[in-house]
């Protein structure tokens, strides 16, 4: 059998962001630009990050996205994350490590609707003719620093976006418990690129490392202008078993 | 229709000291007893860093083994990769050479390119070159094997004239297949007069349709070789049993162990944006919604599990697609004890295969190998 996630779930849990129920509504959001990289890691440390629910894939990696919704229900916000590439059962997912957004205001609702574990930070993204820039600062320190250097157009049809997983609590019949809920949005290409990804900084522990992410072997980078959304939550999953035992259908 | 049977060589953890020469031994044990039952064709993947999944990594040693342990049956790599970072081209034409002359020109000659990130971000490759150090490859190997000497100057390999040795048995060469998995590799195989090795899982009306264009599109091919190989291959997994409920469940249970162990893995597709890779490689089928994390791969159709009054339904379907062979995973992970593994086969041959004796041979090599 495949290694599972090592990860404290229950302990991790604890800090995680309270769902106010899985019954959200989605967000429309329109003319999307995302800067995404991908890089492997370090798969012993990074079996920690993951919960015994899933597996980390073979080999495991990160990604690295900022991301900027022009149109919202909230107005207009950005969104970086970092997430590590899983399998839940057969499905390929990116767990969340942690996301920032650009006011308290979005992440109270990212929180609360979605269960991202987001805090609140100085986002800047930038694309140039020769570069797309990432950068993510907290209380005046650059938390990511990232870059597509050198882009070229492909086709979104190439682009493999996959759906994220969040640790979240979520009060049912009156008891808080653990669960990991499924983001399955859709994807609208207007535009893709694709070039060399750059990782020029990290701070791991700010983004849920714990000492235990480390970048390794560079995979890609694209910059995508899309249709997209934050659906209502469809799956949720108990992070303490195997993803094919403790799923079920929470929405059509 | 012929059958042949195909390994991937899975090996479960925990990785003990016995664990892998354990599935090598039985797979050899199954190999001796599918050639004494007639079974025409064993294949060997070449794969690299693919955990528990696949630890064939050297199907040349492997096959070789196979070789020295049978009599007729022929042994297929299945596939070598041909990308210059896993394999130089002159090594691969010199190791198959020698793999065909020990067998006694029983060397069926598979090449392809690799479907994943985890072997092509392994080796460093770059997923946007491999079709076409495939194509190199497959256009230098067969002239490798018939000239005397061979020259070359080209986009992934350059070398000055030398005599490449030792020359394959048969002549001019060993039959030469293509692994299909993107859409449009047959097309691929059959511009080129080789092979259709076909290492995923389709429906009958998408292999059908295949093989219909396939056959057409070869009668038109430029051969890269001495001679054209009209052949479609297709791979199954079989697990035959007298009782329909055992041979099902039994045989189910192999096919959703095998699919979690492939879904493992980063698919070249999910890990880097390229049209080189059009499809999600070894499991398409398991890729093309986002559902639910708790769902099992269901099992496509036309899969020979079950008793031999079903597997000779569900194979006569796919004589009709058009298919010449159909290869046969026999086990994943080590989850069906070996014992059963022989009994099944055992089983195949005696009330299975018989149904098949009578029906068109498959199609052969033209102009050439055997």
């Amino acid at each position: 059998m495949p290694v599972f996630g090592k990860q404290d779930a229950q302990t991790t849990a604890a800090r995680a962001p309270l769902l106010e129920g899985p019954g959200t509504e989605a967000w429309e959001l329109k003319n999307a630009e995302i800067l995404q990289l991908s890089f492997e890691v370090v798969e012993g440390p990074a079996e920690w990050l993951v919960p015994p629910a899933l597996h980390p894939s073979i080999p495991p990696y990160a990604t690295f996205s900022v991301a900027r919704f022009p149109v919202s229900p909230v107005g207009p916000f950005m969104l970086t994350q970092v997430r590590l590439v899983v399998r839940a059962g057969i499905r390929p997912r990116g767990y969340l490590l942690a996301a920032y957004t650009d006011s308290e205001q979005t992440a109270a609702q990212l929180r609360s609707r979605w269960g991202f574990t987001v805090g609140v930070g100085k986002i800047i993204l930038q694309a140039r003719h020769d570069r797309v820039i990432g950068q993510v600062a907290r209380e005046e320190q650059t938390i990511l620093n990232i870059e597509l250097e050198n882009p070229e157009q492909i086709s979104g049809a190439d682009v493999t976006y996959l759906d994220s997983l969040h640790l979240a609590r979520v009060t049912e019949n009156g008891k808080e418990t653990p669960l990991i809920v499924q983001i399955d949005p859709e994807y609208v290409f207007h535009s893709a690129h694709r070039g060399a990804p750059h990782l020029i900084s990290l701070q791991a522990d700010a983004w849920g490392g714990n000492g235990k992410l480390h970048c390794t072997n560079p995979m890609h980078a694209t910059f995508c202008r899309c249709d997209t959304d934050l659906p209502k939550i469809r799956f949720v999953m108990n992070p303490l078993v195997p993803a094919t035992q403790g799923s079920r259908r929470v929405a059509a | 229709m012929k059958f042949g049977i195909f390994y991937e060589l899975s090996v479960p953890r925990p990785w003990d000291k016995e664990a892998e020469r354990k599935v090598y031994l039985n797979a050899l044990e199954q190999v001796r007893l599918a050639d004494e039952l007639g079974f025409d064709q064993v294949w060997a993947v070449e794969h690299h860093f693919l955990e528990e999944y696949s630890h064939c990594s050297a199907p040349e040693l492997f096959l070789t083994a196979c070789a020295m342990q049978t009599k007729n049956i022929h042994v297929g790599h299945g596939i070598v990769i041909c990308v210059p970072e896993f394999n130089h081209p002159i090594r691969i034409a010199e190791r198959a050479a020698v793999l065909d002359i020990l067998s006694g020109g029983r060397l069926e000659f598979g090449t392809g390119r690799s479907a994943t990130w985890t072997e092509l971000g392994g080796f460093r490759a770059n997923p946007d070159e491999t079709k076409k150090s495939w194509d190199e490859f497959v256009h230098c190997i067969p002239k490798m094997w018939m000239q005397e000497r061979f020259s070359y100057e080209g986009r992934y390999f350059s070398m000055p004239s030398r005599a490449v040795l030792p020359k394959p048995y048969q002549k001019p060469h060993p039959p030469m297949w293509v692994a299909v998995t993107s859409p449009g590799t047959e097309l691929d195989a059959a511009d080129r007069g080789i092979g259709s090795l076909g290492v995923t899982f389709t429906s009958f009306a998408e292999q059908e349709a295949k093989v219909k264009e396939y056959r057409r599109r070869i009668q038109n091919c430029n051969p890269v070789g001495g001679f054209v190989n009209n052949q479609v291959n297709t791979v199954n997994f079989l697990y035959c049993h007298g009782d329909t409920e055992t041979g099902t469940k039994v045989g189910m249970r192999m096919i959703q162990h095998f699919n979690y162990l492939a879904a493992q893995l980063d698919m070249a597709k999910e890990a880097y944006p390229t049209k080189s890779y059009p499809s999600a490689g070894l499991l398409p089928s398991l890729r093309r919604q986002a559902s639910s994390p708790g769902e099992v791969a269901k099992a496509p159709e036309g899969i020979a599990v079950g008793n031999p009054a079903h597997l000779v339904n569900e194979l006569k379907k796919w004589e009709a697609c058009g298919v010449d062979r159909v290869n046969f995973l026999l086990n994943a992970a080590e989850i069906i004890p070996q014992e059963q593994v022989l009994n099944s086969l055992r089983l195949f041959a005696k009330e299975v295969m018989p149904a098949f004796v009578e029906s068109q041979p498959a199609q052969v090599a033209v102009g050439g190998g055997r």
